[in-house]
């Protein structure tokens, strides 16, 4: 059974099967070759109750939100403050890239958009300064990844979700790590821009008053982050409730920075729907596949298979990571992730390891997902941004940050703490 | 006529997406009115229950208007490297499949609605809704979506029947990613 899922699932989403309706399809193989019961009655009923949570609706919210700030101008703003503060180290702009894609991606939850909102903003500048396009390019590449590891993470609450674990304790998890990747992304750009300084452009600084000026524009984006994470971890608000507080806060940002208008929002609306019901088709199927799959006795199953394999927790480990690299090159963040948990997490967790801690690190892995060829969306979304110059420029200035993820991952297995930190401290 | 029809597809869908849009919308302000009444002492109750109709709701009517806006993820690597007529075959076939896939759910999501209509069940919820009301327009919603992936499918059909392989690509290529992002 692991093997005609695997073989299936890869030989399907090379047809070019949307993802969704690949889960769907091999849910149905289960039943037909595996299961002594007809699964596929269970369908409609999977179906419902798979899209009826007040927790997945948290999604839209977060993708609205999201939306909201992109739309109405409030990046834009947001980047020329960072640039003040950070364009005095060594790789200037560079770092503004980063940071911006930590504050958005502290905010939106979505890792494309991120990317796409600092390409649009950053890259005119790059020229402009004199920044070597390949670095400038990879770091807004690499920064945008975080979106999806920085809480609110839509890609936790779908992991939380699948995996029946806390979500608010994933947020917690996811922290630590986030803002350890984007400084490492700075430090790893600081090493470059010292050991090659051509490479990163004019560093300039600005006078005092203008920094504490441009903080007027940093500060609403840091209370809307502390407004939605506070509150789900004080305990006051569940993750939704915290998305719609999000989902306020975004338009009050956005009417006080005079971003709104009829088409913005009815663009960000439209824009909110088609990637909720996106995401949705993949969860609904990934729920479907999940419930065959334990229905059919796959858990007895892997724990055969990993007897038989003989490998100790630690390998098993590393497998997967390899695994992740590998599979990472041809398949996107959010499909990877729904389309390996079933088989991965009860694998990874007989082996002993937390449910909390597996998310954190499969969010790293699949954040490098985003940004290894030939498949990573984040390069292509820059290279669009761009409009000159080749993609293989933007996927050589992303290869230091995907270093810095991967040794992130090996510090994950090495210090599990780094993620169970805050959620044990906390519980 | 095919390029029309899937015109007026798109324009009735991105009125559907804008309900489901403005839906939702209601929905967060409704919870956040929840939530500044608990800080008052008091609650409207169900909040969640509702929250979950809602998300049910959207999610079934906002997936023809994602197929329609080219938004259902798909891996586009080999096909990628094809001629626009393999292209369009593999855009065709990955088309039938969707079609069969999501028929099946819709028909399969019968049931679940016969049942409560039957039952005249209610949610074991303190709102005890009678399930009908919510489960109705879901129901519904998966309909609408399996006939808007049928005409689709079609319509490609009929494009790669009259060799006309390379006006499919608008509307069942793989990505529409650039236009998202303007």
């Amino acid at each position: 059974m692991i093997a005609y899922v695997s073989v299936g699932l890869l030989g399907l989403l090379a047809l070019s099967i949307p993802v969704g309706i690949v889960l769907f399809l091999l849910g149905f193989g289960i039943d037909t070759f595996f299961s002594n019961f007809p699964l596929t009655r269970g369908l409609g009923n999977m179906v419902w109750s798979s899209s009826n949570s007040a927790t997945l609706i948290a999604i839209p919210f977060f993708v609205l939100l999201g939306e909201i700030l992109v739309r109405s101008g409030v990046a834009t703003r947001t980047y020329a403050a960072l640039d003040r503060w950070v364009s005095w180290l060594p790789g200037g702009l560079v770092h503004a890239n980063v940071a911006t894609a930590t504050m958005f991606s502290a905010t939106s939850g979505s890792s494309v958009a991120t990317a796409a909102t600092v390409a649009t903003v950053a890259m005119p500048q790059a020229e402009k300064l004199g920044y070597d396009p390949k670095l400038f390019s990879g770091a807004i590449a690499a920064g945008g990844t975080l979106g999806i590891m920085i809480p609110p993470s839509i890609n936790l609450i779908v992991y939380g979700f699948l995996t029946q674990s806390s979500i608010p304790q994933l947020f917690l998890a996811g922290l630590i790590p986030g803002i350890a990747l984007a400084i490492g992304f700075m430090a790893i750009t600081v090493i470059i821009c010292l050991i090659r300084p051509d490479l990163g452009g004019t560093r300039r600084t600005f006078p005092f008053v203008q920094m504490l000026r441009a903080l007027i524009d940093l500060v609403p984006i840091l209370i809307l982050f502390g407004m939605i994470v506070g509150s789900i971890y004080a305990g006051w608000a569940t993750p939704t409730e915290a998305a719609a507080v999000g989902v306020a806060g975004s338009f009050v940002i956005a009417l006080v920075f005079g971003g709104v208008s009829w088409s913005m929002i009815t663009q960000s609306l439209t824009g909110t729907v088609k990637i909720t019901s996106m995401i949705m088709l993949i969860v609904i199927g990934a729920s479907f596949l999940n419930f065959t799959l334990a229905s059919a006795g796959l858990g007895r199953e892997l724990t055969e298979f990993m007897t038989g394999l003989g490998l100790t927790p630690l390998k098993t480990i590393l497998v997967v990571v390899v695994l992740y690299i590998v599979l990472g090159f041809f398949i996107e963040t959010l499909s990877l992730m729904v389309v390996t948990i079933p088989i991965i997490v009860p694998l990874v967790v007989a082996q002993g390891y937390d449910v909390v801690w597996f998310g954190i690190l499969m969010i790293v892995l699949i954040e490098m997902a985003l940004i290894t060829p030939p498949v990573g969306l984040n390069l292509y979304v820059v290279q669009g941004a761009r409009k000159s110059g080749s993609l293989n420029e933007v996927m050589l200035g992303a290869l230091p940050y995907c270093l810095t993820m991967l040794a992130m991952a090996f510090l994950l297995i090495a210090f599990p703490s780094i993620a169970l930190f805050l959620p044990n401290a906390l519980q | 006529m095919e390029l029309k029809m899937i015109h007026g597809l798109r324009v009735i869908n991105k009125g559907v997406a804008l309900v489901v849009g403005f839906g939702l919308l209601l929905c967060a302000g409704f919870v956040l009115a929840d939530i500044i009444m608990r800080q008052i002492g008091t609650s409207f109750g169900g909040t969640e229950e509702i929250a979950g109709y809602a998300m049910a709701l959207a999610t079934s009517w906002g997936m023809s208007y994602t197929l329609l806006e080219l938004g259902h993820v798909r891996i586009d690597l080999l096909r990628s490297r094809a001629d626009s007529f393999k292209r369009a075959l593999f855009d065709v076939f990955s088309m039938i499949v969707m079609s069969g896939v999501i028929v099946t759910i819709a028909i399969k999501a019968w049931p679940v609605l016969e049942r409560s209509i039957n039952n005249g069940s209610r949610a074991n919820t303190p709102l005890e809704t009678p399930l009908v009301w919510v489960q109705l327009p879901w129901f519904a919603g998966w309909v609408w979506f399996a006939v808007m992936t049928t005409l689709t499918t079609l319509a490609a059909l009929s494009l790669l029947l009259k060799r006309r392989h390379s006006d499919t690509e608008n509307f069942v290529g793989a990505f529409a990613e650039q236009e998202t992002l303007q």
